[in-house]
């Protein structure tokens, strides 16, 4: 099979959620002795950024989303070792950290943001619902991630955010990462009021304030 | 008949002793799945040129689909991560004892809910409620402008944000004070207007578990002849604090609604998925919520409505399905794009409660402006709704004539959804002190109530 031919059946792996079909796919680009970064970059990297463009026209939802970052994981899983053992990096466009604030349990709209983001080049690590200032702040001191988001769905919750941004300050971390914030309920004003670095009405806004937040950084 | 609780400790107890199962194999290998193979097996599909189907078929199909779908999956507890399942047996014994009405409200108030047949010539119950939250001075003026509604039925008053000037954060003795607040100020706005045994339906302000179980007060709170909510988890999950909500209603005595709103682009993918899992939501009502009725509010994931044509077809086949396999009392919320004192707002509620109305569903109206916007919503987008719903049961609609009208409504709004207006706040639309519309927002009321009429709708008066 010619290498062009494979990288497209790797983005059309990740398209279609094919998470079995991306990972023999990257089992048979170790065999032919394709550079992985090449089949990254060339296979699944192009397909979850088709991914994401379809999501944003409105013709894939978070399922499509879903799967294809989950068969696109799965294959980065296979050639993660062999890039290592060349000591190769993936380029990525920044590192974040997400999670739904402490008190609040929702999540979807998060993980769509998490989603898009690793779509689109970002290292994401999701803390998931209900998290605590504390655990945001260790992760941020022991990761230093380039932004931090900050979930709240319920108006009773999102005095949370505020506090948590209180305490990056207190640990004297505020100026070391750019803080997001989002959420059914979450206004541009309420951004501004509690010092948040962005906002985004959605997920696909808050690829582009990221990317933009993570450029000025 | 006996109304719920239906083996409620035996069902709660399943949360700490059903098959165990992480949040993402729950999703990922039985939710989506599951649901994949259901639409599939029971031929469900949507189609944009009937946002109100006429087809029994498909209705069945749906109501077959969705009662498989939900005894594959169950619903898990996310404290507990254990899946609550059930038997056949079980849902339909529970699906047989279902009284179909209840005399909720009090003395001279109290109505009779009931559950509505497809086609149903009995106007729907219409619950009137901002589904927004709004500052501390307005709580009340608001309240009493819903109240003053002649076409509700019952009322549920907008969210709280601060009490006694300090911002409510849920879990903390603020959250508390606010609950408190909302429930003795809803009780004293429903004398005020001359309805004070009228279904209050409270508190929203209260979200967590320990808000609501504090307001509950036969004298000043929420009263036994009133009702409250419990939700669900993003998709087909609880936790422990909603299952003390569950168990707290029943002991407390009120009514307990089934409060979900499965997502349009999430987890249920599109139309299909959707209107399959809201049939599985409303058995979720019945059997883990121990309901007695069900309020839902399925929505596009990215515009936070159900007013475009997908989801008009979900609210309308899936509420067919309930309606006709069920003595289920289900209300329709609805979930609008624009804002008050716009047009197309309220051509929006009136196809909502068109597509609802004929298909069996009772009204709960109306989240306005995304359900965004703090002080952004009034009751004459609940009255339109309201009249609508009334005008399509006194005409004796049929969902083909539904169609056929809710067709020419969409047309005037569906290419606006993603730009939709946001329009006015309750203060610049209303008369605060008085509680009243201002003419302004009248007259463009009357225009579209014209309109209405010219293509068809005949309203009672």
């Amino acid at each position: 099979m010619a290498h062009d031919e494979l990288f497209s059946r790797m983005a059309q792996a990740v398209i279609d959620g094919e998470k079995e079909r991306a990972v023999e796919l990257a089992q048979e680009a170790l065999r032919l002795e394709i550079p992985p970064l090449e089949a990254i970059n060339k296979g699944y990297i192009v397909g979850i950024q088709k991914v994401g463009e379809l999501f944003e026209k409105g013709d894939f939802f978070l399922p499509e989303l879903v799967m294809g970052a989950e068969a696109m994981q799965a294959a980065l899983a296979v050639l993660e070792p062999e890039l290592q053992k060349r000591q190769e990096v993936r380029e990525r466009l920044g590192t974040a950290v997400a999670g739904t604030v402490e008190g609040d349990i929702h999540e979807i709209g998060k993980r769509l943001v998490c989603t898009m983001l690793v779509a689109n080049g970002f290292d994401v690590l999701d803390l998931g619902p209900d998290v605590a200032a504390e655990t945001f702040i260790e992760k941020v001191r022991e990761l230093k991630p380039d932004l931090l988001l900050l979930s709240a769905l319920m108006t009773t919750t999102m005095p949370e955010q505020k506090e948590v941004i209180e305490a990056l300050k207190e640990a004297g971390l505020r100026r070391k990462v750019k803080v997001m914030v989002g959420g059914a309920a979450v206004t541009p004003s309420w951004a501004q009021e509690i010092g948040a670095d962005g906002y985004a009405e959605n997920a696909i806004g808050a690829v582009e304030v990221a990317k933009g937040l993570v450029e000025a950084f | 008949m006996p109304a719920p609780p239906y083996k409620m400790w035996e069902i709660l107890e399943r949360a700490r002793t059903g098959p165990f199962c992480e949040d993402e194999p729950f999703i990922m290998e039985r939710f989506m799945p599951q649901l994949k193979a259901v639409i599939r097996k029971y031929g469900i599909e949507y189609d944009p040129a009937t946002p109100v189907p006429s087809d029994d078929h498909l209705a069945d199909a749906l109501w077959r689909a969705g009662l498989e779908f939900f005894l594959e999956v169950g619903v898990l507890c996310v404290d507990t991560h254990r899946i609550i399942t059930f038997e056949e047996g079980e849902v339909k014994e529970a699906l047989y004892l279902v009284p179909g009405e209840y005399l909720v409200g009090s003395g001279k108030d109290a109505r009779l809910l009931k559950h509505r047949p497809v086609e149903d010539t009995n106007p729907p119950f219409v619950i009137f409620s901002p589904d927004i939250t709004c500052d501390e001075e307005l709580f009340s003026p608001l309240s009493i402008a819903y109240l003053k509604e002649p076409l509700a039925d019952g009322v549920c008053a907008p969210i709280l944000e601060e009490s006694m000037g300090l911002k409510i954060k849920a879990q903390t003795p603020t959250e508390l004070a606010g609950s408190i607040e909302h429930a003795m100020s809803l009780r004293q706005a429903a004398k005020l207007v001359g309805r004070p045994g009228i279904f209050l339906v409270a508190a929203g302000t209260a979200e967590s578990d320990i808000a609501q179980i504090s307001i509950s007060h036969s004298d000043w709170g929420v009263r036994t002849s009133d009702s409250r909510l419990v939700g669900a988890l993003t998709e087909l999950k609880i936790d422990n604090a909603l299952l003390n909500k569950v168990a707290h209603y029943q002991q407390f005595g009120c009514f307990a609604g089934s409060l979900t709103g499965p997502i349009y682009g999430g987890y249920a993918g599109r139309a299909e998925g959707t209107a399959i899992l809201q049939v599985a939501y409303h058995l979720m009502g019945l059997l883990v919520h121990q309901a007695h009725y069900q309020m839902n509010f399925p929505f596009h994931i990215h515009y936070t409505s159900n007013s475009s044509r997908e989801l008009l077809w979900v609210i309308s086949a899936s509420h067919q399905a309930i309606a006709r396999n069920s003595k289920l009392i289900s209300f329709s919320n609805g979930f609008l794009n624009a804002g008050p004192a716009t047009e197309m707002v309220l051509y929006e509620a009136a196809a909502h409660a068109l597509a609802s109305t004929v298909s069996g569903a009772n009204l709960w109206e109306a989240a306005v402006a995304h359900n965004k916007y703090k002080n952004r919503a009034t009751p004459l987008e609940a009255r339109m709704a309201a009249e609508v719903g009334h005008a399509c049961a006194h005409m004796n609609l049929t969902r083909e004539g539904a169609n056929e009208l809710v067709q020419k409504i969409v047309a005037k709004y569906e290419e606006r959804v993603a730009d939709a207006p946001l329009g006015s706040l309750f203060s610049e639309c209303y008369d605060v002190a008085k509680a009243v519309p201002r003419k302004e927002y009248l007259d463009l009321y009357a225009r579209v109530k014209d309109d209405l009429i010219e293509m068809g709708l005949e309203f009672p008066y």
